[in-house]
């Protein structure tokens, strides 16, 4: 109930701010609404979407060797403006115009506790 | 009391309609109540949806814009024999969807398709996509865009993409041209909830007819 409530003001409060984008300040909610699809619930590149014929492989998020060389910034980066950005496959959509940046550091903790990793540092 | 209401909310449409396509819009809508469509589809716009708590509760897609959307010869078909669209259960992204959705009869049918074909939004511009195979279109929905992996197309007798949204195989029949390029262009207006990402402002407006018009030829 607690958790609710506090959910709930978080939320009103991202509202007010996140003007025009969607936003629910839950970073597992939205990973699993927006990214699961192509990179699984469980963060193993393995949602419904990919097929055989899924021509590149979502990323790993359980994969902490690949996932340390990318900072915060990195996956920023390439959720905000989509693979092509960052000179990687454009199956890998643009989210700028459907998810705010702050929505995405939350996401970016959800992809943080898959490695249990962190980014590089300095 | 309820008729009354409803009668005078389509009030306008009485001057567009032929008669019987009115009194088939009519008994369309009780039909629609009677059978409990509306316990899964809501047809009042606009979009209600605000959180993704709100497009998670949803039993069932939203018709409130259904006569801008669809086709009326799909519809009154589908209405009969409804065949699988969504590849996955409604809102889920591990089970199959189970097909088996409420069936009309024929006369039924043609009344509920009158009927939610005068369900429409006035953002759709009528006219503007011609259905049309083109390689620009092409491009951006195989290699530009990330559109072939969430929808299945059929490319060469195969049927090829991803799952998450809706099966785009057939959607020359089922969709209505110019609603696809509107759903493009002004998502929010149709469905501000969605899983599939926002591509307006990201791609120029001459690219998004280029790829209304290739889908509406699938
Ligand atoms: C339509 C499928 C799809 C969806 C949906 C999707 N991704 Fe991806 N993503 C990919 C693919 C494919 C790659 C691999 C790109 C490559 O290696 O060329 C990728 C790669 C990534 C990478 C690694 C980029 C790098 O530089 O190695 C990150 C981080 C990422 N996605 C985050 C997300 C997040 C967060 C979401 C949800 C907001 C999301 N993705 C939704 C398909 C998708
Ligand atoms: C138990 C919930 C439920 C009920 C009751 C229900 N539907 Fe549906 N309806 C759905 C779902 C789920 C879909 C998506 C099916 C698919 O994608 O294959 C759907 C799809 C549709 C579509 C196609 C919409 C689209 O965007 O693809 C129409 C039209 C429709 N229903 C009309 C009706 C009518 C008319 C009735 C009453 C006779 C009805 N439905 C009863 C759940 C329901
Ligand atoms: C990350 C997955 C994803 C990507 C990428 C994507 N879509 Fe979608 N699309 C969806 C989903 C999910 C829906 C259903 C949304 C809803 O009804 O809530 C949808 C709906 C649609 C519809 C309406 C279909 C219907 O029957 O309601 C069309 C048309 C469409 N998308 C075209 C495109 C095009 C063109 C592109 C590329 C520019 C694209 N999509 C990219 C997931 C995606």
């Amino acid at each position: 109930m607690l958790k609710r409530i506090v959910l709930l003001i978080l939320f009103s409060t991202v509202n007010l701010l996140g003007a025009g984008v969607v936003s629910a300040a839950d970073g597992d909610q939205l990973y699993n609404f927006y990214c699961a699809q192509c990179h699984g619930q469980g963060g193993k590149g393995d949602g419904p979407n990919v097929t055989q014929d899924f021509a590149t492989d979502p990323r790993n998020f359980t994969n902490a060797d690949e996932m340390q060389k990318l900072s915060d910034a990195d996956i920023k980066n390439v959720v905000l403006d989509g693979g092509p950005a960052v000179s990687k496959s454009a199956l890998m959509p643009p989210w700028s115009k459907t998810i705010s940046e702050a929505d995405v550091v939350e996401i970016t903790k959800t992809l943080r506790k898959f490695c249990n990793c962190e980014g590089p540092t300095g | 009391m309820r008729k009354l209401l409803f009668g005078s909310a389509l009030l306008p449409l009485l001057w567009l309609m032929s008669g019987q396509t009115w009194a088939d819009a009519a008994g369309g809508a009780e039909i629609f109540k009677t059978k409990d469509c509306n316990g899964c589809h809501y047809t009042e716009g606009p979009a209600k949806e605000k959180t993704i708590e709100d497009q998670l509760a949803k039993k069932g897609p939203e018709l409130w814009y259904a006569g801008s959307k669809f086709q009326a010869q799909w519809l009154d078909a589908w209405l009969q024999d409804p065949q699988i669209i969504r590849l996955l259960e409604y809102n889920s992204l591990d089970q199959p969807n189970p097909g088996g959705h409420a069936k009309l009869a024929a006369d039924e049918a043609a009344q509920v398709a009158a009927f939610l074909m005068t369900l429409t939004s006035d953002v759709v511009v009528a006219g503007k996509v011609k259905p049309k195979s083109n390689p620009k279109g092409k491009l951006i929905f195989k290699k530009k865009m990330p559109c072939s992996g969430c929808h299945q197309y059929e490319d060469r007798g195969k049927i090829l993409g991803g799952k998450s949204g809706p099966s785009l195989v057939g959607a020359g029949t089922r969709l209505n041209p110019d609603w696809i390029l509107a759903y493009l262009k002004n998502p929010a207006e149709f469905k501000p909830v969605k899983m599939m990402p926002v591509f307006a402002g990201l791609m120029k407006e001459k690219d998004m007819e280029k790829v209304a018009a290739h889908v509406a030829t699938f």
